[in-house]
């Protein structure tokens, strides 16, 4: 029975970027999230990697909320976020959860937080007088930190942390704490009191000295059973742990752990027990006792034991949260080349590193502070290799998977060194298959081989150093010798990945099955789904990906998940964040407060007069006044109160952290009913006041324009162009959560592809999900489905597009016309194979494609019992001009069919003629079964592409065998060529609607990264094939991910414009139109009706690009006004002794 | 057109056909043990005999695996590729597809020996001057042994090609001069069983 009670709350696990967007997909449809990480910040892997392909650079902020971005942080996303409907929680796990898809109970266990977060205001002050180093994890241990540090050096507002493991909890930080922020754990350890029970003086002493003087735990001593219990009894506050031998005279300990449970039952026993008598141990476990401990002690075992111990019995309470549906956004971990035969010699030979540590390297926050890189005996690299799959495609170590993301990650890695050493580094990449599967992954290969990166095609499985030289030797064969040596200075182990650490234990505990490969299991077709009604995986839980990748399944599972909460009755569409009543001030004259912050004990007037005065001298300033801490909630209340008493029509907060601050101005707007708009944080942390920011903030309050553009109206309306499998998934993912949606479908059914392709690799079947899918859309009462139905015509913005649809009802003759009216736009009009005329396709019957062999297959027009030999050639006409671009399905396809081919028959012979084998992620293992069933593989490269000859007595294919060098000559019954996959979307369908078409003819996202499905134009949106070459289920993903995206404009009735956007001048406007090409967000367009640039108030981001290149300072940023902006200028760049620029002038006179 | 074998290796053109009409595929167990290598190189890489080798050992793996025809068969056993692998495992050991090497290669060397006996002849007489000086005494006496392989050998010339090195060896007092004997037979049974196990096989 479900509780009548609406969860309108999705826990998100994990908050590395998958996590991030999932987050914030559900955040932004109203949605109240908890994302939780059990590291002590967010962001992930990605905190580390500063480069990103394929763009290399960040980017990571486009991921911000583009609608209501007010709701949200609007800063750096890699420094931190926040957003209102997100509750974030660092150092958090998931305990248990228990119930239904729809109503969860889950227990999260926090880290008791050694440094207060509210308080710590990331001085520094505590690390600096630390006296431990230990090797830096966020440097992948090439740097120092202290015990107690920031975990993310770039980040706005990571509180600090202590590394409870080396801690030696001297207490030095305590003191240096300007704030008080460091709890006192010693204390904490001095609470919990440990009671040692033996009949040896020895061991209670060492025991006391151990556990108290050096760990500093409360200890107590008994020297025997009776002893114990007495001192138990009298206790005032309990014993948390008892160590109790075994073997005592008077009473034994089993006895005494009986006794003492009766006593205390709460109280943790562990047992003592010399090793002949561990038998009698496991007898007390039976009856109570936690665990055993055998004598002689070894103080390196017994001490962490100990301590783990004391961490799970001292952990905070587990906190209880009711969700609807749970997001699982772990990632993965790296492979450690060092463990097992580490023929790498990683850690062992110097200037062997991994890709993340060589990525620490490269990073300006890394070791090296982005100097050059130099070997461990100082000399210069100048030459470095990459060795790929390590630790991936390697069957001796249970790796029959591919990490997907090393080749580019190699690739990445060997341009930025490239770059960075202006060409003169000497870049080398060894690998096996070069997988640049993504879409715009295969250019990305050829720009590396037009800067000089060498692609070399041998496995390395060893690297050794010369003595002598220092160098690194790396032995290799290529096809041409039978084994050479080369030598550089550095070796980079792309090392693969791994399941994250932990994560088998969470799938036991929410009872979600594990996939051969050890990750967590998804159901057939499905990459989100998990066997568990409502928990959905989002991110590298279920498989290695790259962002790309990771933000679709994110963007697929937050959907998923917000069906589940819907269903449950905790819907979308209610109002995000409240329009508050506010004091209405516009007109009247400026009367700031300027309140500073104290810290505790500086006052800073009182520390700068001179700064004081000259705030207290400005005219427009009303009130200048020190508060005792801000960062507390006494004293924030302090301002508060303040505020309302002398109600000032604006405020000036000097604090720390304007980061946070900026947050909290939003709740003292609404406690002071003053606009958030008329308030500034700046950051006065350090010594004296920073006049300059004080002076540039107040400029900026004295002429604030509060005018908001006002809301446009919404048309909570979806139309999705295109019914194959993903248009269908689309119009359902919507329509589930109860908004209106129109599918236009231009062939006479529904399925698109889904009607010729037979299974996946797998072997799941396609048409169980196409009967599926095609009743529920057209039985689904919020879906109308036309087919025989185009889109003739298009117009319009984000929340008002109009679209004119011509459906053939009795036929072409007499086609019917209507007008939509809709709020946003999914592009999935699919794609399909590429024609071709090449190795004879349409001479003869012999020479089919990969779809004609399905459908032959399917109908059974081949009798693969008759086929004495088949040739498949791959990459036909694809990754090279004019299709420069891999079609990512058509080697799992090959696959497929060869093993089908062997499996039925395996007296076929089966040859595959390929570039490169792109058997990413699982698919690897495929193609190791393909191998081991018999069938040839033979690569070739683009320069000697295969021919085809056509004889008597057959049809011959000639391709030139690279590894035993000599060309063959293969008769074949049947040749399949692979001619991947071309988009059908029309150019005049996505410029109706203001979408973009790359080079190739597919969808051009608005980031290739960071907004994988979005156009840039705000609300308009495309999935499947239209946007990229993609398998079914992950077209499936792509689609969920682009309905949320959706969502996301229709559950508001009204688009409502953030406080900072632009605004044009029209008298001053000369229609050049440069801002239109400036506007990274296309929110500008020039209205032919009117002439005029007119802006799209809910689109434009406020970035400020427009009124950067407008020639007539006819485009301005509301806030920040040419005159405000010269002020503050000003004031930034008046002399440090107060004279200003008329004084400088006047000098220059003289 | 069969095969140009004429030719030489690099540039002979070798053709599939649809339909063995081959003699019974003797390579079948071979390949069967190395069928899912991709051809990556790692076991070239590492073999420290690489250098001495005429095609490389991914070369004659691949050829194993494309040797469904008999003049691929015939030209791997033309090479001397795999006679000249000692056993070191290091193949074996770094392979990423966790492979039988060593073994496929032992499994090359008996197909060989059964197969192609006139290839293998130096082989053969080889291990048998071997085996029997081991036979005789229980341990190899070299000088003996190498006498025995040159008398097998039937080459007069052959002897010559290794003085150096035996002057060399007999410098550093590492092999004793010495002639055959005939020893006193107390390894006769077993290597009688031996003979036996071999024939019923």
């Amino acid at each position: 029975m479900r509780l009548p009670t609406k969860i309108g709350r999705g826990l998100v696990v994990g908050a590395g970027i998958g996590g991030i967007r999932a987050a914030l997909d559900l955040a932004e449809t109203g949605v109240r999230v908890t994302l939780i990480d059990r590291s002590p910040y967010i962001g992930g892997i990605l905190t580390q990697l500063d480069h990103q392909f394929p763009s290399d650079r960040c980017g990571m902020c486009r991921m911000l909320p583009l609608m209501d971005r007010d709701a949200g942080s609007q800063q750096c996303l890699r420094r931190g976020f926040y957003h209102d409907n997100i509750e974030i929680l660092p150092g958090t796990e998931l305990a248990e959860l228990s119930g239904d898809a729809g109503n969860f109970t889950a227990s999260l266990r926090g880290r008791p937080a050694l440094v207060d977060p509210s308080r710590c205001i990331g001085c520094g002050a505590c690390a600096e007088v630390c006296p431990i180093s230990v090797p830096d994890p966020f440097n992948a241990g090439l740097s120092q930190r202290k015990a107690i540090y920031s975990p993310v050096p770039h980040a706005a507002c990571a509180p600090y942390v202590i590394d409870t493991d080396a801690c030696n909890r001297c207490g030095a930080c305590l003191d240096a704490c300007p704030t008080g922020a460091i709890r006192l754990m010693s204390k904490r350890r001095e609470a919990f009191r440990i009671l040692v029970v033996d009949d040896e003086q020895i061991v209670r002493d060492s025991l006391k000295e151990w556990l108290h003087e050096e760990e500093g735990f409360g200890v107590e001593t008994a020297a025997s059973g009776p002893d114990a219990l007495k001192k138990m009894e009298a206790a005032e506050s309990p014993y948390r742990l008892m160590l109790l031998d075994i073997k005592m005279p008077e009473m034994d300990g089993v006895e005494a752990l009986r006794r003492a449970k009766e006593i205390d039952p709460e109280i943790c026993v562990v047992m003592m027990t010399a090793y002949a008598a561990v038998d009698t141990a496991v007898e007390a476990m039976k009856i109570g006792a936690l665990d055993y401990l055998i004598k002689p002690f070894e103080t390196d075992v017994l001490i962490p034991r100990i301590v783990s111990i004391y961490g799970d019995l001292d952990a905070d309470p587990a906190d209880e949260l009711l969700v609807g549906a749970v997001v699982l956004c772990g990632g993965t971990r790296l492979f450690s080349p060092a463990q097992g035969r580490n023929l790498w010699g990683h850690g062992v030979i110097p200037n062997v590193v991994t890709a993340i540590e060589f990525e620490r390297l490269l990073s300006g926050t890394g070791p090296l502070s982005g100097g050059p890189l130099v070997r461990a005996d100082g000399k210069p690299v100048e030459r470095i290799a990459w060795m790929q799959c390590v630790g991936s495609r390697n069957l001796q170590i249970e790796a029959d998977f591919c990490s997907s993301i090393c080749c580019m990650f190699a690739l990445k890695q060997a341009m930025l060194a490239k770059e960075k050493s202006g060409g003169q580094i000497d870049a080398s990449i060894f690998y096996m298959d070069l997988r640049t599967y993504g879409k715009p992954y295969q250019q990305y290969r050829d720009k590396a081989e037009e800067m000089g990166v060498k692609f070399r095609r041998a496995r390395v499985h060893s690297i050794f150093r010369e003595e002598k030289s220092g160098d690194l030797i790396v032995r290799n064969s290529d096809y041409e010798s039978v084994g050479h040596d080369d030598h550089f200075d550095m070796a980079v182990l792309s090392a693969g990945h791994r399941p994250m650490t932990g994560m088998a234990e969470m799938a036991e505990m929410l009872d979600i099955p594990l996939n051969p490969w050890g990750y967590m299991a998804t159901k057939p077709l499905s990459l989100t789904r998990t066997e568990r009604e409502g928990i959905f995986i989002g991110g590298s839980f279920g498989g290695i990906m790259d962002i790309n990748e990771t933000l679709i399944r994110a963007g697929a599972a937050a959907n998923r998940a917000s069906r589940v909460i819907h269903s449950a009755g905790g819907g979308l569409g209610e109002a995000v964040s409240e329009t508050e009543e506010y004091r209405d001030v516009a007109s009247e004259t400026p009367r700031i407060m300027a309140a500073l912050c104290n810290c505790f004990e500086s006052n800073p007037l009182e520390n700068n007069p001179d700064a004081a005065a000259r705030l207290k001298a400005d005219p427009e300033v009303a009130e200048v006044r020190s508060f005792d801490a801000l960062c507390t909630e006494a004293g924030w209340n302090g301002l508060c109160k303040r505020i309302r008493e002398s109600a000032p029509n604006r405020v000036l907060v000097g604090a720390c952290l304007p980061f946070i601050h900026a947050r909290r101005l939003k709740s003292l707007a609404r406690e002071t009913g003053l606009d958030p708009v008329y308030m500034e944080a700046v950051d006065i942390r350090g010594a004296g006041l920073p006049r300059h920011l004080l002076s540039m903030a107040i400029e900026r309050l004295k002429r604030v324009e509060p005018e908001r553009e006002p809301a446009l109206p919404n048309h909570q309306r979806a139309l999705v162009i295109g019914g194959g499998i993903a248009g269908m998934t689309a119009a359902l993912a919507i329509a589930d959560h109860g908004f209106p949606v129109d599918l236009v479908e231009s062939s006479d059914k529904l399925g698109g592809n889904l009607n010729w392709l037979e299974r996946t690799i797998e072997g799941e079947t396609f048409a169980p999900l196409l009967e599926e899918m095609s009743e529920k859309v057209t039985t689904h009462p919020k879906i109308e489905v036309r087919t025989s139905a185009t889109v003739i015509g298009a117009s319009g913005e984000a929340g008002d597009f109009v679209s004119v649809i011509e459906t053939a009802e009795a036929g072409p003759e007499t086609p019917k016309h209507e007008t939509l009216e809709h709020g946003a736009v999914i592009l999935a009009v699919g794609g399909r194979e590429a024609e071709t005329t090449a190795y004879g396709h349409g001479t003869s019957d012999a020479v089919v494609t990969q779809k004609e062999l399905e459908t032959r297959l399917k109908k059974g027009e081949i009798d693969i019992g008759k086929l004495g030999s088949v040739v498949m050639i791959q990459c036909v006409g694809s990754r090279e001009a004019p299709r420069n671009y891999c079609s990512r399905v058509c080697c799992a396809a090959s696959l497929k069919h060869a093993l089908r081919i062997r499996e039925e028959n395996p007296e076929t012979a089966v040859y595959v003629l390929y570039r490169d084998m792109m058997a990413y992620g699982f698919i690897e293992s495929y193609y190791t079964r393909a191998r081991r069933a018999g069938v040839i593989f033979i690569s070739y490269e683009v320069t000697g592409k295969p021919e085809v000859e056509f004889t008597e007595a057959g049809l011959i294919v000639k391709v030139h065998e690279p590894v035993i060098g000599r060309p063959l000559e293969i008769e074949t019954d049947l040749l399949v060529l692979a001619t991947g996959i071309t988009p059908d979307l029309p150019p005049e369908l996505a410029a109706g609607y203001g979408a973009k078409i790359d080079i190739n003819g597919f969808f051009e996202e608005a980031d290739a990264k960071w907004r994988p499905v979005d156009a840039l134009k705000e609300g308009v949106f495309a999935c499947g094939l239209t946007q990229a070459p993609r398998s079914v289920p992950e077209t499936i993903a792509t689609a969920e991910a682009a309905a949320h995206r959706v969502l996301r404009i229709l559950c508001r009735p009204h688009l409502t414009p953030a406080r900072i956007t632009a605004k044009v001048r029209h008298a001053y406007c000369a229609r050049c139109g440069q801002c239109i090409d400036a506007c990274p967000y296309g929110a500008r367009t020039l209205n032919p009706e009117t002439d005029q640039i007119i802006i799209h108030p809910a689109m434009c981001q406020g970035c400020g690009a427009c009124a950067a290149i407008c020639p007539n300072s006819a485009a301005v940023l509301e806030g920040f006004t040419l005159a405000g902006m010269l002020a503050a200028i000003d004031a930034a760049t008046e002399a440090e002794d107060g004279a200003g620029r008329t004084a400088q002038k006047e000098e220059a006179a003289q | 057109m069969k095969t140009a074998q004429k030719n030489p290796p690099a540039h002979s053109v070798h053709s599939v056909h649809k339909t063995p009409t081959n003699p019974p595929d003797i390579l079948a167990p071979v390949r069967e043990m190395i069928q899912a290598c991709i051809q990556c190189g790692t076991c070239t890489g590492s073999c420290p005999n690489a250098f001495a080798m005429d095609i490389s050992p991914r070369g004659m793996w691949r050829m194993v695996i494309m040797g469904e025809d008999e003049s691929i068969t015939e030209e791997l056993f033309n090479t001397k590729t795999f006679s000249l692998c000692s056993s070191c495992y290091t193949c074996t050991l770094r392979c990423p597809r966790g492979l039988p090497l060593t073994d496929a290669i032992q499994a090359l060397k008996r197909i060989q020996t059964r197969h192609y006996p006139e290839k293998a002849k130096k082989n053969i007489h080889f291990y048998a001057s071997f085996l029997e000086s081991v036979r005789r005494h229980g341990r190899v006496r070299e000088t003996e042994f190498m006498t025995l392989f040159f008398l097998s050998m039937k080459n007069p010339f052959l002897p010559f090609s290794f003085a150096p090195l035996a002057i060399r060896l007999m410098a550093k007092g590492k092999v004793k001069p010495g002639f055959p004997s005939a020893g006193n037979g107390a390894l006769d049974p077993i290597f009688q069983k031996a003979r036996e196990l071999e024939a019923s096989s």
